[in-house]
């Protein structure tokens, strides 16, 4: 049957529109860490030598390492869009795995670095963790829990970057159809944002 | 009108009485309008519609005239609530402790007491205490309220101005027995206070020390002496009884000797006995000596 | 009247089959499953209200245990905030009217409006799962105040884990009507002849997305703190309890007009369609919905004035509070002058929004005595505020989702339902809802705390007449569900503008074809509300 067709139809495709969506979700998650960013001021601020010295338990270099190949995975998902946009799909999908080789490459480290942690028992529950002053419990834990979900943040990122290659490869995402590209290099770019943020605030304020 | 029983009741209910003051004007007077425009511009009576689209002199009106009245709302309220903020210089201090779920008062000389004696027209602070959770010790008549946070020193003041007796209730929800969390204040003349505030001891003389241990720790708010379940085990028949206990979610026999108790009192949640919650209990490690360990279980014996 | 019979299927006739359902991304489809699953849900937790009331009747021991009655009054709660009365206006009259009358043929992302119902069905699965997993329902009461929700064996984990999920189902839902309201509009509908419907979804929506992540979070953190036992607000491990209260708030506060504000919207609706007018004072209306949402988010703590709040905080907070009351106000006074000189047809949607008036009205006063600091120090917690919140939420939001039931029924069925049936149901409602929550007001002014299972003597008579209130309300509540089930199954048919509205969806066949509209959509010159004499 015939139906008829609006000029504004919300069934054809709408870049500005899904654009303004993905702003206003990353605005949600900016929130959401922003929740988190309450507690650990307001801790910081009540135990400021637990804190310090449960920073001086975070390794560093790690950290560093870690933050450059974040921002280097944000410059080669940039590069990727505007390849894209150019017309260069090949590089795009080229700079796009690199992307994702970052993001392992970060996850890599992230359990190294984890895992060394819950060996000396400092996850929460575990018993060093148990015996550590209040309020570098309070440290640890929120160091778990927010680059914990951070990293969650950046798998569901990688899976995005993921299915944006795959539907540059077939074709779905071109230089004249890149929305879905440019939303997904949006979200990227807040994963590493929340990082910057992370990076100073645990490892670095001494 | 009774005269007010303490010395904020004024305050309270003459910001609480100008605010429903004028709240009922509007109510009746927003609804009377209402049904009045229904009654007259009816479909039958007014089958023609006027369009107004709106007015801005109505539009100032309707937004002026409720700023100005609810900043003297605010005003009322905030002028009845500043006296609470400050307590005067030399008021009796007691301790008001709550915990799951019962109060005990404890006064400078260290008498301790289930409810709440006051002198008539003496200031008194409260110190609140909580041991578990969040509590709220409220006294409608007084028309206060304050919360007892756990690891914050809260405090209120009042001055009790009638003589007579006066509900205290836990006005913050503090899990299963929240509404059994009660006590009174006595508000007596000043002589009276003072014989009550030096009698030495508050127990009657034939009452197992035991008993007494438990009255004042607010035990028998969870274990009852005659063997009904309450939120922790009956005290009845328990000694000498085998008792199936949780460790760390293996099940094991146990039998109630003098280590039980001594354990189950100052480590409650590492053995819970089945069927029952954990978590529920604090331990009294700090609170109790060995003396009152002896005197609990020697009452425990007397309990068949 | 011939317009009535063109070759289009509405949007029921076009696919069959439960897949056509369950697999949609229609609106209209998507806000039926809405109304069914919340319809149902909310049933639930009505009968748990009935429980409650019965244990009520008498002091002591009724018909259950302390705990269960404890467990019960959570589950009613978390049920209707978070499962009924959020989600209830926007989700199912907002997404099935959003897109028809700002005359488009769907919302901006139809796949993720599925996806929201998705995820609010594993909510509401997890939030009653709580009944057969773990040691059963959270007790702690809907606003999970630590450190007794960290401390509790019920599975509150399970609980605030559903409040979580659902969270985001919510803000799913705020992110695509705003999207919609943006880029969908028809041409020539510009912002300020939007529907005003339109503008309080909108306003709604923001409230949505900037609110409910912080308490997604802070859920979430209760969720590890009883998993790990990390003491992030347990006093005991160096915690702060109050911390809890404040991240809390900080969304509920603000969540309590995510539910009011649809409803007026749907109120400015009702109100000017029944006078034949235009509605008075149409921008101060639109713009009032933007105030309350921006002032709401700076009133949180007035839930919090007996913690030992500084004292600088209770003023501050107490003044906004009152502040917040003013655009309320606004509308409530233009609502009602939109009746003056109108030609008012009294149909039963407009006894519903007569009624929210009056209810609301109740229901807003008393948030007045709650607001001045004094006072509130003395209602704080007792069931002064469980009257002042089902008047505003059940009397506010509820009844006006039963008037907005009466409204778009004939447009969503395209079946007209009795008139007289719906006229007596009304009338039991709102006599049984008064009695049974005007007594509350009372008794909670006389000093009975809130959340008590047991209650002195003397509270007595003011609860019975409560138990009473509650059992006419509910044979109220049967009869108007049974009228709408009647005229379902044989209601007579409804023409396309049963009420001689002017908003777009009334320019459409009832029920709507899929795509909305068979014909351009008209727009009203002027204004949204512009009545002309030909009616
Ligand atoms: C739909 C939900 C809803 C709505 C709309 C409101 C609206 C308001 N609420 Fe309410 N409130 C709740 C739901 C709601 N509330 C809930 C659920 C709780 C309890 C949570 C819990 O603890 O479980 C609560 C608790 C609550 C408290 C905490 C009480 C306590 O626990 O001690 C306070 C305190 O200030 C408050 C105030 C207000 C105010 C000032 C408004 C205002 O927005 C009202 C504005 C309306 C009017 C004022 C009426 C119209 C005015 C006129 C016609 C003009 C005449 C008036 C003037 C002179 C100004 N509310
Ligand atoms: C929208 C919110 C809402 C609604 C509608 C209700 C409805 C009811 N509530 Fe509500 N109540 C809350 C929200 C709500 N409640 C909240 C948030 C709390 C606080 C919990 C806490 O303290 O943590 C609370 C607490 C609360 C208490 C206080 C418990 C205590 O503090 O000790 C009581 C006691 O009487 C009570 C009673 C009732 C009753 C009898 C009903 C109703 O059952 C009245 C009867 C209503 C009906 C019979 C309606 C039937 C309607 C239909 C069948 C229509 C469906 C139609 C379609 C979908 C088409 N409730
Ligand atoms: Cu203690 Cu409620
Ligand atoms: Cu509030």
């Amino acid at each position: 049957m015939e139906h008829l067709v609006l000029p504004n139809s919300g069934l054809t495709r709408d870049d500005e529109g899904s654009k303004l969506g993905m702003w206003l979700f990353l605005y949600t998650e900016v929130l959401l860490f922003g929740g988190l960013f309450i507690v650990y001021t307001m801790y910081r601020y009540l135990y400021p030598d637990s804190f310090l010295q449960g920073s001086y338990h975070l390794s560093i270099p790690i950290g560093t390492i870690n933050t450059i190949v974040l921002l280097t995975s944000s410059l080669t998902v940039a590069m990727g869009i505007t390849a894209l946009q150019k017309g260069n799909n090949k590089l795009a999908v080229w700079l796009m795995v690199a992307t994702m080789f970052f993001a392992l490459v970060f996850m890599v480290n992230k359990y190294f670095e984890w895992s060394a942690k819950i060996e000396h028992g400092l996850f929460p529950g575990m018993d060093a963790y148990m015996q550590l002053p209040r309020g570098e419990t309070l440290f640890f834990f929120l160091y778990f829990f927010m680059t914990g979900l951070h990293a969650l943040h950046i798998v569901v990122g990688a899976v995005l970057i993921g299915v944006v290659t795959m539907e540059i490869k077939n074709g779905k995402q071109s230089s004249t159809n890149f929305a879905f590209t440019e939303n997904a290099g949006l979200y990227w770019h807040l994963v590493d944002l929340i990082w910057i943020f992370l990076f100073p605030l645990f490892y670095l304020i001494h | 009108m009774n005269s007010p029983a303490s010395n904020f009741v004024e305050g309270v209910d003459f910001s609480l009485w100008f605010i429903l003051g004028i709240s009922t004007f509007f109510l009746v007077g927003i609804t009377a309008v209402m049904i009045y425009f229904v009654i007259k511009y009816r479909r039958s009576k007014n089958p023609k519609a006027t369009n107004i689209e709106g007015s801005n002199l109505a539009e100032i009106t309707w937004t002026v005239i409720p700023t100005i009245l609810v900043l003297f709302m605010f005003w009322y309220g905030w002028t009845g609530y500043e006296p609470m903020l400050k307590a005067p210089e030399g008021a009796i201090e007691i301790e008001a402790h709550g915990q799951m779920w019962s109060w005990w008062f404890v006064y400078p000389n260290g008498k301790r007491s289930d409810s709440l004696v006051i002198p008539i027209d003496k200031p008194v602070k409260l110190n609140l205490v909580s041991h578990d959770v969040i509590h709220s010790l409220y006294i409608p008549a007084f028309r206060v309220k304050q919360d007892l946070m756990p690891g914050k020193d809260n405090w209120m003041w009042f001055e009790g101005k009638r003589l007579g007796s006066y509900d205290i209730y836990c006005a913050e929800y503090c899990g299963e027995r929240h509404s059994y969390m009660l006590s009174k204040v006595n508000v007596m003349p000043e002589a009276d206070y003072e014989k009550w505030f030096n009698e030495k001891t508050t127990a009657p003389a034939d009452e197992h020390p035991g008993l007494t241990v438990l009255k004042t720790n607010g035990c028998l708010a969870c274990h009852s002496l005659d063997g009904s379940k309450l939120v922790g085990p009956s005290f009845k028949g328990l000694w000498g009884k085998t008792e199936t206990v949780l460790t760390d979610g293996n099940e094991r026999e146990c039998e109630v000797d003098e280590n039980y108790i001594r354990e189950s009192v100052f480590e409650p949640n590492k053995d819970v006995v089945k069927g029952f919650g954990k978590g529920l209990m604090i331990s009294y490690k700090e609170t109790l000596g060995e003396k009152e360990i002896q005197d609990i279980i020697g009452y425990f014996k007397t309990l068949k | 009247m011939t317009e009535e019979i063109t070759g289009h299927k509405n949007f029921f006739e076009e696919k069959k089959g439960l897949a056509s359902w369950i697999f949609t991304t229609d609106h209209k489809r998507i806000a039926l499953l809405y109304l069914y699953s919340i319809g149902f849900f909310f049933l639930a937790a009505v009968f748990l209200g009935f429980l409650l009331r019965l244990e009520l009747i008498a002091p002591g021991k009724t018909i259950m245990e302390p705990q269960t009655y404890n467990q019960i009054f959570t589950l009613h709660g978390v049920i209707m905030i978070f499962l009924f009365i959020i989600p209830g206006i926007p989700a199912i009259f907002g997404n099935f009217f959003i897109p028809i009358i700002i005359g488009t043929d769907d919302v901006a992302f139809p796949r993720i409006n599925l996806v929201s119902w998705y995820l609010y069905m594993t909510g509401a699965f997890l939030a009653l799962g709580t009944l057969f997993f773990g040691e059963g329902p959270a007790d702690t009461g809907w606003t999970f105040y630590a450190p007794y929700s960290v401390k509790t064996g019920t599975n509150v984990s399970m609980s605030v884990l559903a409040a979580f999920i659902l969270g985001f189902s919510s803000i799913l839902t705020g992110l695509n009507f705003i999207v919609t309201i943006h880029r969908l509009r028809a041409s020539g509908m510009t912002w300020f002849r939007m529907p005003l419907m339109a503008w309080s979804t909108y306003a709604t929506s923001w409230i949505q997305i900037l609110a409910t992540p912080i308490v997604g979070i802070t859920l979430l953190m209760i969720v590890a703190e009883r998993s790990f036992g990390i003491g992030l607000f347990d006093p005991s491990l160096g915690g702060d309890p109050i911390l809890y209260q404040h991240l809390f708030w900080i969304y509920s506060h603000p969540a309590v007009y995510v539910m009011i504000l649809p409803a007026m919207g749907v109120i400015s609706e009702i109100i000017p369609t029944f006078a034949h007018r235009t509605i008075f004072g149409y921008k101060a209306i639109a713009m009032s919905s933007m105030a309350i949402a921006f002032t709401g988010y700076f009133v949180w703590a007035h839930h919090m004035f007996t913690t030992g709040l500084s004292s600088t905080a209770a003023l501050i907070f107490s003044l906004a509070t009152f502040f917040v009351a003013i655009p309320t106000a606004i509308k409530i006074f233009n609502w009602v002058a939109t009746l003056y000189k109108g030609s008012i047809d009294v149909k039963p949607p407009l006894l519903y929004a007569m009624a929210f008036v009056f209810l609301f009205l109740i229901g807003g006063l008393t948030g007045l005595v709650n607001g001045a600091i004094a006072a509130d120090i003395h209602v704080h917690d007792t069931t002064f505020i469980v009257g002042h919140f089902h008047y505003t939420m059940f009397g506010g939001v509820g009844i006006v989702f039963f008037g907005a039931m009466h409204y778009w029924f004939p447009k969503i069925w395209g079946k007209m339902y009795n008139f007289k049936i719906a006229n007596i149901a009304f009338a039991l409602i709102f006599i049984g809802f008064n009695a049974l929550y005007f007594p509350m007001l009372i008794s909670g002014l006389q000093g009975l705390p809130r959340r008590y299972y047991d209650y002195p003597a003397e509270f007595q008579l003011t609860n019975v007449i409560s138990t009473v209130g509650s059992w006419i309300l509910i044979v109220g509540m049967i009869l108007m569900i049974y009228n709408f089930f009647r005229a379902k199954k044989r209601g007579e048919k409804a023409p396309r503008n049963p009420w001689g509205g002017l908003g777009l969806e009334w320019q459409t066949p009832s029920p709507p074809p899929l795509h909305n509209f068979d014909k351009m959509p008209e727009l009203v010159e002027g204004g949204p509300y512009n009545y002309k004499d030909n009616y």
